[in-house]
């Protein structure tokens, strides 16, 4: 009795406690804290200049932040009420902008967390498996050919990429897939996509409709508002709340296919539905961002870096770590260049590459996990 | 061999007493091949795995061995037959409700060097929980014993990566008995061991036999230590199973000639031994 009471003592404490490690802890609380200062370099900053004070109490003003009437036009897109123009600033055209690169940034390194895990590949992203490509080239035709759709963009941004997902994932089936033909589907792929995609650059004629699909396909926040939080919200949290719950799935998963099956995964089964998670949530990041490179492929590296390869700690420190550079990058995009805003793919690809190159150099075996 | 394969339609396997053993696991009317190419691997008209006994496959590189308990264990398809499992064919059984009854440990295992020896013992507790459920009692208990059963309780902390391979090997078996399953299937566990782990992890399995009666089919590919350590050999020799039963009347030195191409001296006093002198010119 006495033993069983320890036993079970001993359960009750791994449950709680085996895989929250101090370092994932402090991990999520560092990621947390630049986000929040990132952010509010990111609503202080800009045309309309405040002081860190002046912002500060206007995130944390109560008339809005109480205020059912101005939750329901951020949320629900009703009409705004009466505000200071501070608070105006601040809520309506630079938080947004931040809430949208943090649910970005979460989705897009969960998804590539969730790709790294099912490709087995440590170099697989949300987009080695065609997902890219596929919305590059679905943007671009809307905006070229089938200009009338323009308003459902975000959609047909996600649509493409889960068609050539599809399409990559067909190819590679052959009484099941593999890793490795996976990824090979999905770079020939790409490749295809991509080549479509420069086709169809020859065709626009006006420069305006140019620089709307590069902000596309390089990612960007520019101009996004509390519509694309209303496009991205429901959908992010789903798929980051169901990858969070198939986290033990995707450690069996990397134990090897043989032994998933012989413990009883439908191995198959599994893999094609978290390829669809993952493709949920990078298609959510797509949606109201674009193509966002090197994202997917390098946040998850640095988490698993610091906190190691289980996947319960992975997912939660990428639910941090994402947000936190995506906010950062954001940052550097929005006010590097003075008056000017890039996409923030162009830093995330001038950061991330030299990073990920570094880790390259750093690490003694890479590829495979 | 003719006579063998007579033989081995006809009866059914029998113990030193002659009597008939009951089963765990019958293969039946078998032709195994894999979809990758068209030539057919494993023939074989009937397979027994006798319940409560350990049995090892034994036969040369390439006899088939492998192919065999893939298709013992649902991980190949047959062409051709059935397998059954305490008399129910494979194919009825759910994939996680057949890894609660067949544990299976494949030859080559990789995985993540970072896991530690317990969280991949938890693993072995895959088939017994739901999507949502957390660790309960039961798993716990059964991830002790496994660890306790191997003899690794002191490696529960370390990582895969730091250990040695034979360390390794017995984490991987720690994680299919924690599986905590009637039928255990094992390709070559012992192969690439130094001695002491070779019998420490043949002692697991006998332990586990014994203690549990824990019906065990293991690939062995030195047939001296197969004819020592298990109640019945299968010996397969170029796809085909060349002669099965107790190791006593299974080993003769023209087994050893036909199958494994090696002269070799049988001796049964004190007790059974395989002495082999040298390889035999191939035909």
């Amino acid at each position: 009795m006495v033993e069983a009471q320890s036993v079970g003592e001993h359960a009750a404490t791994r449950d709680r406690e085996g895989w929250v490690t101090g370092t994932l802890v402090l991990f999520c609380l560092a990621s947390t804290i630049i986000t929040v200062v990132a952010g509010l370099v990111q609503v202080t900053f800009g045309e309309y200049s405040m002081t860190f004070v002046e912002a500060w109490s206007a995130v944390f003003e109560p008339t809005v932040l109480f205020n059912l009437e101005a939750w329901s036009s951020f949320l629900f897109g009703t009409e705004l009420p009466e505000m200071s123009t501070d608070s105006v600033v601040v809520w309506n055209l630079r938080l947004p902008r931040v809430f949208v690169a943090i649910i970005a940034g979460a989705t897009l390194a969960i998804s590539g967390a969730i790709f790294q895990a099912v490709t087995r590949n440590e170099l697989a992203s949300p987009f080695v498996l065609g997902v890219s490509s596929g919305a590059g080239f679905a943007v671009l035709a809307t905006l070229v050919v089938f200009t009338g759709l323009a308003p459902y963009l975000p959609l047909i941004a996600a649509l493409g990429g889960t068609v050539a997902f599809l399409v990559v994932y067909g190819i590679a089936w052959k009484g099941g897939t593999s890793p490795v033909r996976l990824v090979l589907a999905g770079v020939i792929v790409n490749m295809v996509f991509q080549s479509l995609q420069q086709g169809l650059f020859f065709f626009v004629d006006d420069l305006g409709v140019a620089q709307t699909a590069i902000a596309w396909l390089t990612g960007s926040f520019t101009g996004t508002g509390w519509g694309e939080v209303r496009i991205a919200l429901i959908p992010g949290i789903a798929a980051i709340a169901i990858a969070l719950a198939s986290s033990r799935q995707l450690n069996v998963l990397l134990l090897g296919e043989t032994t998933a099956k012989s413990l009883g995964m439908r191995v198959e089964r599994v893999r094609f539905f978290l390829s669809g998670i993952a493709i949920l949530a990078a298609s959510v990041a797509i949606a109201v961002a674009g193509i966002v490179s090197f994202f997917g492929l390098v946040v998850p590296h640095i988490v698993r870096n610091v906190v190691g390869g289980d996947y319960r700690q992975l997912m939660v420190g990428c639910l941090f770590a994402g947000p936190a550079l995506m906010v950062t990058a954001d940052v550097g995009a929005r006010l590097a260049l003075g008056g000017m805003q890039m996409p923030v793919g162009v830093v995330t690809g001038l950061v991330g590459g030299p990073y990920f190159l570094y880790l390259m150099r750093k690490q003694q075996s890479m590829g495979e996990l | 061999m003719a006579q063998n394969k007579t033989q081995m339609t006809q009866e059914r396997i029998t113990d030193s007493d002659g009597v008939a053993v009951e089963s765990a696991l019958v293969g039946e009317d078998l032709s195994l091949s894999y979809p990758t190419t068209e030539e057919t691997i494993v023939e074989c008209a009937r397979l027994d795995i006798p319940q409560n006994a350990v049995t090892a496959l034994v036969g040369p590189n390439g006899s088939g061995k492998s192919t065999l308990l893939k298709s013992l264990s649902n991980h190949l398809e047959p062409e051709r037959g059935t397998v059954r499992i305490h008399g129910k064919e494979l194919d009825t059984f759910d994939r996680k409700e057949l890894a609660r009854e067949l544990g299976v440990l494949s030859q080559e295992n990789d995985s993540l060097g970072s896991i530690t020896v317990e969280d991949l013992i938890y693993h072995g507790r895959y088939p017994h929980r739901g999507f949502f459920d957390s660790v309960s009692e039961e798993d716990h208990a059964a991830v002790e014993r496994a660890l306790e059963l191997a003899g690794i309780e002191d490696l529960r902390d370390a990582e895969l990566g730091q250990l040695s391979g034979g360390q390794k090997q017995l984490a991987w078996i720690a994680m299919v008995l924690a599986q905590d399953t009637d039928v255990l299937l094992l390709d070559e566990p012992t192969t690439f061991l130094d001695v002491h782990h070779q019998f420490r992890v043949l002692e697991t399995i006998r332990q586990l036999n014994e203690e549990k009666g824990v019906t065990v089919a293991v690939i062995l590919h030195d047939i001296a230590q197969a004819a020592r350590f298990a109640d019945y050999l299968v010996a397969m020799h170029d796809g085909e199973l060349y002669d099965w039963g107790p190791p006593e009347e299974v080993v003769t030195e023209q087994l050893l000639a036909d199958v494994f191409g090696v002269e070799a001296t049988v001796q049964h006093e004190p007790e059974l031994q395989v002495l082999p002198r040298r390889a035999l010119p191939e035909r």
